[in-house]
């Protein structure tokens, strides 16, 4: 029975995503993204996944800007290249990113992308980010916390704000780096993980804000 | 409503392949019926494209197209390396460039877009391809917004004649 799902997820994989295999999971973070934002305010939201039709459907209410990037796709993401130096990759996200000058977002929809990055890849990626967040930037993610905790290899979308659809990647996985929560919190930087709620599949939800500077210097570095 | 030229020049202009296809559409390039104009799919479109009427588009187009209070449709074989400004988009195929909708813009299960969109509403189908920005606003009042263009126009003269016949 689970060979056949298996190959029926394998199969569809080959052939492309197969929507009918998404499912929707609950979350108890993601209606606090919203918390400090101004309704009459356009909304900006950086998404770092896939452009699932979940999330344009539901922002689609608002008055916003969507940023789509998909950085799970990059090339630099996919193959770590030890000789590539902080600054190159910071740059190398930064052109992947591709923000206007002066854009500030919102939301930043991590989803599981810190789960795909090294130590080193996160910090370059918010060093790359953090011209585009502000003092009341807040953002959701995804995590593993160890690796006895499986990571599907999936795209996410907001439903609405306490439901998520998760639907299969049609690439193929690629290496997963668990981080503690307390590892997480120092490549964040900038960054601190403000609540994390663990999942009913064993995974866990973060809702990431701006951290005062005190906290930030009191961060142990790695 | 077009007059394709037949030849094929490099500074940039309408090329109309040799018909490969069975269909009559395949056969004449282009055909206009019921006020929609479609583009067939052994077109070649380098330049700017003005239209008073509906446009479905399966050929390949580079440069501007404008539609204004029109829908543009990029059908299946559609490739364009264009901007788009129309009150309604619709893509089905494969879009490089900018798309402005007055009213709506919609990306179809088998669209796959790579660039920025401006419309008061946007749906993207499940399996649709995107990259790049959404601009929404739902409670913006319909309206087309310039597209920007380096190129001249290809049908300036057509254009005209058919803005002065749908007004």
């Amino acid at each position: 029975m689970f060979r056949a799902q298996a190959e029926k997820i394998a199969a569809s994989s080959a052939a492309g995503q197969d929507y009918a295999l998404c499912s929707m999971l609950h979350s108890n973070l993601a209606a606090a993204m919203f918390d400090s934002l101004q309704p009459d305010k356009r909304l900006v939201v950086l998404d770092v996944g896939m452009a699932m039709a979940a999330s344009v459907d539901y922002f689609s209410q608002f008055k916003s800007k969507l940023l789509f990037v998909d950085l799970y796709s990059e090339a630099f993401v996919a193959e770590i290249n030890d000789e590539v130096s902080h600054q190159q990759l910071v740059e190398q996200f930064r052109q992947a990113l591709a923000i206007d000058d002066g854009c500030i977002i919102d939301v930043c929809l991590f989803w599981d992308f810190f789960n795909y990055l090294d130590g080193t890849l996160i910090k370059a990626f918010i060093e790359a980010l953090q011209p585009y967040v502000g003092a009341h930037t807040r953002g959701f993610g995804l995590g593993a916390l160890n690796s006895r905790c499986k990571l599907p290899n999936s795209c996410y979308g907001l439903m609405s704000e306490d439901k998520l659809t998760q639907c299969p990647r049609s690439d193929e996985q690629r290496p997963v780096y668990p981080h503690s929560q307390r590892d997480l919190n120092s490549h964040l930087d900038y960054f601190e993980i403000n609540k994390s709620r663990l999942m009913s599949d064993g995974r866990v939800e973060y809702l990431i804000t701006r951290c005062n500077d005190s906290v930030r210097a009191k961060k142990p570095i790695f | 409503m077009f007059n394709f030229k037949n030849d094929t020049d490099k500074s940039g202009s309408a090329v109309n392949k040799p018909s490969r296809g069975s269909s009559e559409i395949a056969k004449r390039g282009s055909v206009s019926i019921g006020g929609k104009t479609m583009i067939g799919s052994t077109v070649v479109i380098d330049g700017n494209i003005t239209s008073a009427e509906d446009l479905i588009i399966e050929g390949k187009v580079s440069g501007t197209i404008t539609a204004t209070g029109h829908e543009v449709t990029v059908g299946q074989a559609g490739q364009l390396n264009a901007n788009i400004s129309a009150k309604i988009v619709r893509i089905e195929g494969k879009v490089e460039g900018d798309i402005s909708g007055g009213e709506k813009v919609i990306i179809s299960k088998t669209g796959n877009v790579l660039g920025n969109i401006d419309a008061p509403r946007v749906t993207l189908e499940d399996g649709a391809k995107f990259k790049g920005s959404i601009e929404m606003d739902p409670d913006e009042q319909p309206s087309i917004k310039a597209v920007p263009s380096g190129k001249p126009d290809l049908f300036p003269a057509n254009a005209a004649a058919d803005k002065s016949n749908a007004s």
